[in-house]
């Protein structure tokens, strides 16, 4: 009798899910204990995507950051911008401009209906649903052309900068935009016809991946897969920034705390996001896009241009009564083209110069002379055109040029200190934690992201429900890898 | 049950309105692109595939090699090398570029810019290795005519007018429909 248990024992089956599973959205690892048709356990895995972002953070000044955030949730890019420059700008002590603030907030909603337009998608190819795959992707695509008018790029779109946007909007851009807000409810109407009532949809998504509002705080959940539950936390709404606290919007919130809640939350969202947009078109202010903050913004072309422009022939000269020797210029110089020793007067070999101003942006004893059109002319001559006093024009230049130079080797110097600024992205509550210690790059930054967090709740999500349901999960907490492993 | 939900669930109501809804797309035009033998319009200001600059005059090469945009670049792929009054080699290793632009923003002259070409994929990892021969060449492919003004003049940003209020400034002109 003993051997025939042994024989026939039955145990839990182990089954590894992911991390090339396609309905897994990206790399993740499940590992899932089952009886028979049952989940017993799972133990989520999670890494297969991690670059390190929150270390070269650390490597990197915080204007040359940005981009990586754009890799985080690359679903979303342009909310993360969003919240990375909002940060910045609250460690820096400055702000946005109106304008830059409305256009900031447009495109933010516009990557809300893009994040939710795939999440539909996704989701829907999860369970079943292959045309609303489809015709999700139809608006997605509209969506990312509009991105690629603005800032030249579709899905990595680095358009927001610390103190503003990039580059203003168009007419065009606006009109097609106010189009694509006109035409899209109806489009939300045509996805809710093909599922919010379809028998298949509700059987899948109702009463699975039950979380009581309680839970879902305890656990850290934020965002919609947090107010399925009930729980009408929004970050835009409890601590507006840019120009939430201007527009008006409604927190959908579920009641029952199922799939099927947060799919309606997600639906009504994209909603809001839309009448968002359009408030945002039509408040949208004059004004500049840029703060005039000179120590954290790049320095506009054209006040260079008197020094930098192609036709300005000026050569560098070192007056020798004011040059104190010290060696800084003679580092800074890419091809070595200044000479001298210590403490003695340096000096530019003109034949090897490359006119590039970077001994102009290190030397602090205004040493360093701009002799305008004095390219290729005879050591003697430069001498006696270095004493002239400059043009205005070229004064303001050569200020502007500096601080360009330094600016961008060394980065805008945060004020020590540090703090933590929340904004809400599409996946929910998106946290940057700056730790200053006064240099151009932040001793620490630590991103607290949702899709991470939310990764963690599926086990309490899946155990005692079927296998297949493991998938309808993890479409409804919405995650990307690529923001959970950073 | 009620009377309503019965009849719902007998007449497959849902199911049949989604199916009409499939139908009457069959008839519509399609969204789909047949890729290599369509394209769809690239906007202006792709940030596609470098080059660099040529003066309008001189037609050399604008760049003065500073090294600012390999300073500023965020994956450090930009090697910029020069010797005695010139800039000898100016390398970019398109394979691990992440297009942000950052090196055009930081250019304070102006030589480099970021092209409309997104088809590049090679075989070869020789082929995906910019030299300055190569991205002066695509100045020439690329930015024909004065569309390089344009470019600068549009998406070489910041300038002044970020800064102040432009007279012309894109601004919603009320409905229509
Ligand atoms: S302008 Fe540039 S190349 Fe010439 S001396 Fe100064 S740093 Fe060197
Ligand atoms: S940085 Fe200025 S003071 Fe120092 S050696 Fe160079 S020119 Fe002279
Ligand atoms: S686009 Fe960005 S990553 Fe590419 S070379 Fe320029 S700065 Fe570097
Ligand atoms: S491209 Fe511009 S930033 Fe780069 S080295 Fe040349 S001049 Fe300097």
């Amino acid at each position: 009798m003993d051997q025939v248990e042994k024989i026939f024992e039955t145990r839990e089956l182990n089954v590894n899910m992911g991390p090339q599973h396609p309905a897994t959205h990206g790399v993740l690892r499940l590992v899932l204990d089952l009886d028979g048709e049952t989940v017993v356990n799972v133990t989520p895995y999670v890494g297969y995507l991690h670059r390190g972002i929150e270390k070269l953070g650390e490597s990197l000044s915080y204007f040359q950051a940005l981009p990586l955030t754009d890799r985080m949730d690359y679903v979303s890019a342009m909310s993360n911008n969003i919240g990375y420059v909002v940060a910045v700008e609250k460690l820096f002590g400055i702000e946005a401009p109106e304008r830059a603030k409305f256009i900031r907030t447009m495109v933010g909603e516009m990557s809300r209906i893009s994040n939710h337009l795939l999440w539909l998608a996704t989701h829907a190819l999860d369970i079943g649903a292959m045309t609303v795959f489809l015709y999700c992707f139809r608006e997605r695509e509209w969506i990312l052309e509009l991105f690629e008018k603005i800032c030249g790029a579709r899905l990595t779109v680095t358009y927001p900068r610390i103190g503003g946007v990039r580059n203003d909007i168009t007419q065009e851009f606006l009109e097609s935009l106010w189009k694509f807000t006109e035409e899209f409810p109806s489009r939300i109407l045509e996805y809710e016809t093909l599922i919010d009532q379809n028998r298949m949809w509700l059987k899948r998504t109702i009463g699975i991946g039950v979380i009581s509002a309680e839970e879902a705080v305890n656990w850290g959940l934020t965002g919609p897969t947090l107010r399925g539950s009930g729980v009408p936390y929004d970050v835009r709404k409890f601590t507006p920034y840019d120009a939430y606290d201007r527009v008006e919007f409604d927190v959908p919130v579920g009641t029952e705390g199922d799939t099927y809640d947060r799919y309606r939350c997600r639906m009504i969202e994209m909603r809001q996001s839309n009448n968002i947009v359009r408030q945002c078109i039509e408040k949208l202010p004059p004004g500049p896009i840029m703060a005039d903050a000179p120590k954290f913004t790049l320095h506009p072309k054209d006040a260079m241009f008197p020094i930098t422009h192609p036709t300005k022939e000026h050569a560098f000269y070192i007056d020798e009564k004011v040059c104190k020797g010290c060696g800084m210029c003679l580092r800074a110089c890419p091809v070595k083209a200044i000479t001298g020793e210590k403490k003695k007067p340096h000096k530019i070999d003109q034949a090897i110069c490359l006119q590039c101003a970077n001994c102009l942006a290190v030397c602090k004893f205004k040493a360093l002379k701009i002799v305008p059109g004095g390219k290729g002319l005879s050591e003697d001559k430069l001498k006696e055109l270095a004493q002239a006093p400059l043009p205005e024009e070229i004064t303001k230049a050569k200020e502007h040029l500096v601080e360009h130079f330094t600016f961008i080797k060394r980065g805008p110097r945060a004020p020590e200190g540090d703090l933590y600024v929340a904004t809400e992205v599409p996946k929910g509550e998106l946290g940057f934690y700056f730790v200053s210690d006064g240099s151009g790059k932040p001793y620490r930054m630590r991103v607290r992201a949702p899709s991470f967090i939310h990764a963690g709740v599926l086990p309490r999500l899946c155990v005692g429900h079927l296998v297949a349901d493991v998938i309808a999960n993890i479409g409804t907490i919405d995650i990307v890898l690529g923001e959970c492993d950073r | 049950m009620t009377f309503k939900k019965f009849i719902k669930t007998v007449t497959f109501i849902e199911i049949l309105k989604g199916m009409a809804l499939t139908l009457s797309r069959f008839f519509s035009r399609s969204v789909t692109i047949q890729y290599p033998d369509e394209r769809r319009p690239i906007a202006p200001g792709f940030r596609g595939q470098h080059a660099l600059a040529k003066h309008p005059q001189t037609g050399e090469a604008k760049c003065v090699g500073c090294g600012l945009c390999a300073t500023i670049c965020p994956s450090q792929c930009i090697h910029v090398f020069r010797e005695k009054g010139k800039v000898s080699r100016y390398e970019i290793e398109v394979l691990r570029c992440i297009y942000c632009g950052f090196c055009v923003e930081a250019c304070p002259y102006g030589a480099v810019v970021l092209t409309e070409n997104y088809e590049y994929s090679d075989y070869s990892k020789e082929n995906l290795y910019m030299t300055k021969e190569k991205l002066l060449s695509n100045w020439d492919k690329y930015m024909p005519g004065n569309k390089g003004e344009e470019y600068f003049k549009r998406f070489w940003r910041p300038m002044s007018g970020d800064f102040e209020t432009p007279s012309q400034q894109p601004m919603f002109r009320g409905k229509r429909s």
